[in-house]
């Protein structure tokens, strides 16, 4: 398991000048230069805040606001290489397995107490206790990615985890956003019942005041000890410009664009790309966009009726016009993916990128072969994820040129959840959340079907390409490992990968400093509003 | 009287007993769960499974059903299972939401109902009479949610005058509260008075035509004396069982109204609560709404012999 | 008078809508559900009369389908309402005794939700589609069917006629089906009648929350829920199927009143 994050993490080191030989401790107290500023800057979520508690209760609008409040000892860069947080270095032991952080001087938490290495041992040993329900429990004891031998804080300033083996995947689970980032908690947010009480953290926003059903308030925390230099994704320097941050539930998209048009809100991250054009012509909303590597496509269910036949699933992709499809359904933001490695993938070489034509004839012909008579295919789609929901209409309407019957079925995202999670469909249009590794990319399609029905590509041969793909830490030889399932997979078609998401927020043009990313998740420190 | 009204209550029971079997079992037969919304793409199932034991999914439906019943008897509603708070609360906070919007509007439609359908009736047939009969019967056609929503449009974001989207309660900001209820009540109410003047001038028609009106007539009462005396306070007997009907049935079902003003009501507070399956949330909702249909069905048949003479309770 | 208005006003409202969805049955300018990615959001033109939506379907062509699917769904809701109502109202009624208690006490509980609630929480149950639609507002209506025709049945099956039917012999159900089902006509097309608006907009309300007929199929009520999101751009595509919805529900109030006007004629003298 050394691979690509382990090379993330050694750039990592090198990048902050933090060699794991002669570490030298760096300022971390200076103030980043533009001054905060005033004034409540609000956002929108589309459901209620779940919880605070980082990793446990969340969802993506959970994971949003309390990354506000909660950093842990590493996290994740503009380019979405693993970069320090609160911890000011990382040394690894020569064998791989013990891993020392260093914390940075002088970061208080939200009630004044300063971070000790105690803090940390603290939260790490609520994280590993399965009472807690951490999310990422199994990445760490022992299914997954690692497993965690011994913690200890030998004294105030060091932190150290022993692994059972080396594992390149470490660092980068530890940053993984829907782990609440590892984040490192003072012991008071817990109360005196044992439970998860309030966020106290170390971030540039503490918390503030929750009406349930209608919004979450952040304000700024003035004791806030920013690391030097620019913002850089989830790291780096941090002002909270905006003296309070709201964000308020606003379930309907219809709603949300309405609160952006008229002032109620002033940012609206996860824009609908089909409502860019219309925003184009005003002077009062900005956009930006960013690619990201969430993958949308259609999964079949390849022991169903109709679509177990491999031709009728190359018919289907044959039918499908890449480029118009993505073009329109994107408004032009991104090409199509042909492969499960994303674009943004330093993987995506000329064997994935390979395009795929339109070819009604050899559908066709595919379909005839098959014996295929206009029988319908059921195709799972919800309205939730717009531009699914469009992708899933123009595809229906482009495959029935080719002679295919495609029945959509709109569903709401819980029933299609459900239909996904048992492997009970025939095909659906789905959206992958981003896989940060192209070897997680094929591992969250690939499985055993027997214990994990969600799985569409139940193949041993690639599975263990997949395998291999994780152990070897050679790039060309990844490469070539990638290349092979890539080649096999178009072979089996499993899913059509079609493309990858695109992060774009609109504000209001009072707002200054927001910008999308390859995570797509909001970030409103360095934002300020007039 | 006394022993009607117990008796009145002690009929609700099973009626209420059934109806929150109904409620868990059709929650419960909602395909989907509220664990693997929670991990998405990549719960596993054990996680998954963990989950639902935490939750007590895993137990027998009966033994959930029978726990969750003993709970509600002693007025706990359990917690939500998206963010743990007691659901009872909750379903009251909400409420106060839909009801001071429900309640507002009803009142206005009463209000403004019963004054227009008293002086159709009394005019009855006159050029003002047809004008008020198509104008209600028009106004009956526009559904509400498409109404909300031009009106949404023009006056929030064409004229930019109210807010869009938004709630404040009238117990913190009684300025601002008023200006973000203003489109969903007046929605409401230009609906619903269409129900109650239609209803008011049909019952007024009814009592116009009885002999004691003649009578009164006769008398030498003045017309305005006639209609403040003996027709308003006959032709409100049937309105007001109108108005418990509507009452009831906007409780539960201004929904979509909630969704397109973005009000953080009861009916908001259930539609999410499906979505999430958050299943405390439903049942609570569920039980609340029809407890709460019962409760003025029972009011409006308690206060009806007050305003119809005619009729006594026993 | 009011009565002829009613009917001269309404009627033509209903057919004219009646005859848009049957021609949809054979024929309409456009598929209503052929997306043109190079024609999307066009408004009102020539070729175009209502415009193009945001996938670039023609809007007239989806109006007119939309009319069928509409118009398909509030009659069969309709019939399933009443037939179902029927039979277990004249039953229950007639009946009597514990049979009626414990089918009212269910009828009861039922009633004890508003309508859409209910047709919300069986939508979920049922997943989207034209028959779960029918059979969710279906049950949802059935309740208040059964509370009128068994009230008709208990106040006629008193009625001497009815005994005598009884005293010549003939059997429960023959008496049931020739001259108490008969005597219920009446209340029960006044209520059908409002029934069918009634189903047409809640299929409307439940499409809005995006648990109605599910797309692409044309439906007044999900072209009203898509359009939501270009109500300030692209007013043309909330206004088709909300006056449609609007018109609808005249046409059918209106004749309502004639048909209760005819059928009562104590009302009628009104």
């Amino acid at each position: 398991m050394t691979n690509l994050l382990k090379t993330r993490f050694r750039s990592c080191l090198l990048t902050t000048g933090l060699l794991a030989t002669g570490a030298v401790a760096m300022s971390a107290m200076v103030q980043a230069q533009p001054a905060p500023g005033g004034g409540t800057l609000r956002t929108m979520i589309n459901s209620d805040l779940r919880s605070t508690d980082p990793g446990v209760n969340r969802d993506l609008n959970s994971d949003a606001i309390t990354m506000h409040m909660l950093e842990g000892l590493v996290a994740y860069r503009e380019n979405l290489t693993v970069g320090p947080m609160l911890a000011q270095k990382v040394d690894l032991s020569a064998d791989g397995t013990t891993y020392t952080f260093t914390l940075r001087d002088g970061v208080t938490f939200h009630n004044g107490k300063t971070l000790t290495s105690d803090d940390v041992l603290f939260a790490w040993k609520r994280y590993l206790d399965p009472a807690t329900q951490w999310r990422c429990l199994s990445e760490f004891d022992g299914k997954g990615a690692a497993k965690v031998l011994d913690m200890q804080a030998p004294d105030p300033k060091t932190f150290v985890i022993k692994i059972e083996r080396p594992s390149a995947l470490f660092l980068g689970q530890l940053a993984r956003i829907d782990c609440g980032g590892s984040a490192i908690y003072h012991r008071d947010s817990i109360g005196a019942d044992g439970k998860w009480a309030t966020p106290i953290g170390t971030g540039p926003y503490q918390w503030g005041e929750w009406r349930r059903g209608q919004s979450v308030e952040l304000t700024r925390f003035p004791g806030y000890t920013s690391l030097e230099g620019k913002p850089d994704g989830l790291t780096g320097g941090k002002i909270a410009m905006a003296e309070k941050l709201r964000f308020i539930v606003i379930p309907e998209s219809a709603s949300a664009k309405a609160a952006l048009y008229s002032g109620a809100i002033d940012v609206r991250p996860d824009f609908a790309s089909r409502d860019l054009d219309e925003v184009k012509g005003r002077a009062d909303i900005k956009t930006s966009t960013h690619p990201t590597m969430e993958t949308n496509g259609i999964l079949f269910q390849v022991n169903e009726p109709i679509v177990k036949d491999v031709r009728i699933r190359r018919a289907i992709s044959m039918a499908i016009n890449r480029e118009e499809l993505i073009d329109t359904v994107t408004f032009g933001l991104t090409k199509p993916v042909n492969s499960m490695v994303p674009l943004a993938s330093p993987f995506s070489g000329p064997v994935q990128k390979a395009a795929w034509k339109r070819d009604i004839p050899g559908a066709r012909k595919l379909l005839a072969e098959a014996g295929y008579k206009g029988e319908p295919i059921k195709m799972i789609v919800t309205k939730r994820f717009m531009s699914l929901f469009d992708g899933a209409v123009f595809v229906q309407s482009m495959a029935k040129e080719a002679g295919i019957n495609i029945e959509l079925e709109v569903l709401e995202w819980a029933a299609q959840l459900d239909l996904y999670s048992k492997g009970t469909y025939q095909s659906m249009f789905f959206s992958f959340s981003a896989r940060l590794d192209a070897a997680l990319s094929f591992e969250m399609i690939t499985g055993p079907k027997a214990i994990q029905t969600r799985k569409v590509w139940n193949d041993p041969a690639a599975q263990a390409l997949i395998s291999e793909a994780m152990i070897v830490s050679d790039v060309a030889k990844r490469q070539a490992l990638f290349d092979q399932l890539h080649m096999k997979f178009m072979d089996e078609l499993p899913m059509i990968p079609l493309w990858n998401s695109v992060d774009i927020a609109a504000w209001r043009s009072n707002v200054t400093g927001y910008t999308t990313w390859a995570a797509s998740m909001p970030r409103l420190w360095n934002v300020s509003i007039r | 009287m006394l022993g009607y009204i117990l008796r009145r209550l002690l009929m609700t029971i099973p009626t209420l007993f059934l109806v929150s079997l109904a409620v868990f079992a059709l929650v419960r037969l909602i395909p989907g769960d509220p664990v693997s919304l929670m991990f998405g793409d990549g719960g596993t199932p054990e996680q998954i499974a963990r989950g639902r034991a935490a939750l007590g999914l895993d137990q027998p439906v009966f033994v959930q059903f029978w726990l969750w019943l003993k709970k509600v008897a002693t007025g706990d509603f359990g917690n939500t299972i998206t963010d743990g708070q007691a659901v009872l609360p909750l379903v009251l906070q909400r409420f106060q939401v839909s009801a001071s919007v429900v309640l507002v509007s009803v009142a206005m439609a009463a209000l403004i109902g019963v004054t227009i359908g008293v002086i159709a009736a009394w005019k009855q047939d006159s050029k003002l009479d047809v004008a008020i009969i198509s104008l209600t019967t028009i106004i009956l056609s526009v559904p509400t949610f498409w109404l909300g929503l031009l009106l949404l449009l023009l006056f929030g974001l064409k004229l930019g005058w109210l807010p869009v989207i938004g709630y404040v309660p009238i117990s913190e900001n009684p300025w601002q509260a008023m200006l973000f209820l203003l489109l969903p009540v007046a929605t409401l109410t230009l609906h619903e008075s269409g129900v109650v003047t239609r209803m008011a001038r049909a019952s007024a028609i009814e009592v116009l035509r009885l002999e004691y009106i003649t009578h009164a007539r006769a008398k030498g009462l003045s017309e305005a004396r006639v209609l403040a005396r003996h027709v308003l306070p006959n032709a409100f007997a049937p309105t007001w069982t109108l108005i418990g009907l509507i009452l009831g049935n906007l409780l539960g079902g201004i929904a979509v109204l909630e969704t397109v003003f973005t009000l953080p009501g009861l009916g908001r507070l259930l539609v999410d609560g499906v979505f999430a399956r958050d299943y405390p949330v439903v049942q609570g909702c569920l039980l609340f709404t029809a407890l709460l249909y019962v409760m003025v069905n029972l009011v409006v048949d308690l206060f009806y012999p007050l305003f119809d003479p005619r009729v006594s309770a026993e | 008078m009011r009565r002829r208005i009613n009917l001269l006003i309404g009627l033509p409202i209903v057919a004219t809508l009646g005859a848009l969805a049957l021609t949809a049955l054979v024929w309409t300018p456009y598929s209503p559900t052929a997306t043109r990615i190079r024609g999307r959001l066009l408004p009102p033109n020539a070729t175009h009369w209502l415009g193009t939506d945001e996938f670039g379907r023609d809007v007239l062509s989806r109006v007119m389908d939309g009319a069928l699917v509409s118009f398909r769904v509030a009659l069969a809701t309709m019939l399933f309402a009443i037939i179902v109502g029927s039979l277990i109202g004249v039953v229950t009624g007639y009946l009597r005794g514990w049979t009626d208690r414990l089918i009212m006490m269910v009828n009861d509980a039922m009633l004890a939700f508003p309508g859409i609630l209910l047709a919300l929480a069986i939508m979920v149950i049922l997943g989207p589609g034209q028959s779960s639609i029918v059979i969710a507002l279906g049950l949802a209506y059935t309740p208040s069917v059964v509370r009128i025709v068994r009230g008709q049945v208990l106040s006629l099956r008193e009625k001497e006629y009815i005994e005598a039917s009884r005293m010549i012999g003939n059997s429960e159900v023959y008496t049931m089906a020739r001259h108490i089902l008969p005597n219920c006509i009446a209340p029960i097309a006044v209520l059908g009648t409002s029934m069918f608006g009634w189903a047409v907009l809640s299929e409307s309300a439940l499409s809005f929350l995006g648990l109605g007929v599910p797309p692409p199929a044309a439906t007044w009520g999900n072209m009203l829920a898509s359009a939501r999101g270009y109500m300030e751009t692209a007013l043309w595509l909330s206004l088709a199927p909300g006056l449609c919805i609007t018109l609808t529900l005249l046409g059918i109030n209106l004749l309502g009143d004639a048909l209760r006007d005819w059928l009562d004629p104590r009302m009628a003298a009104r």
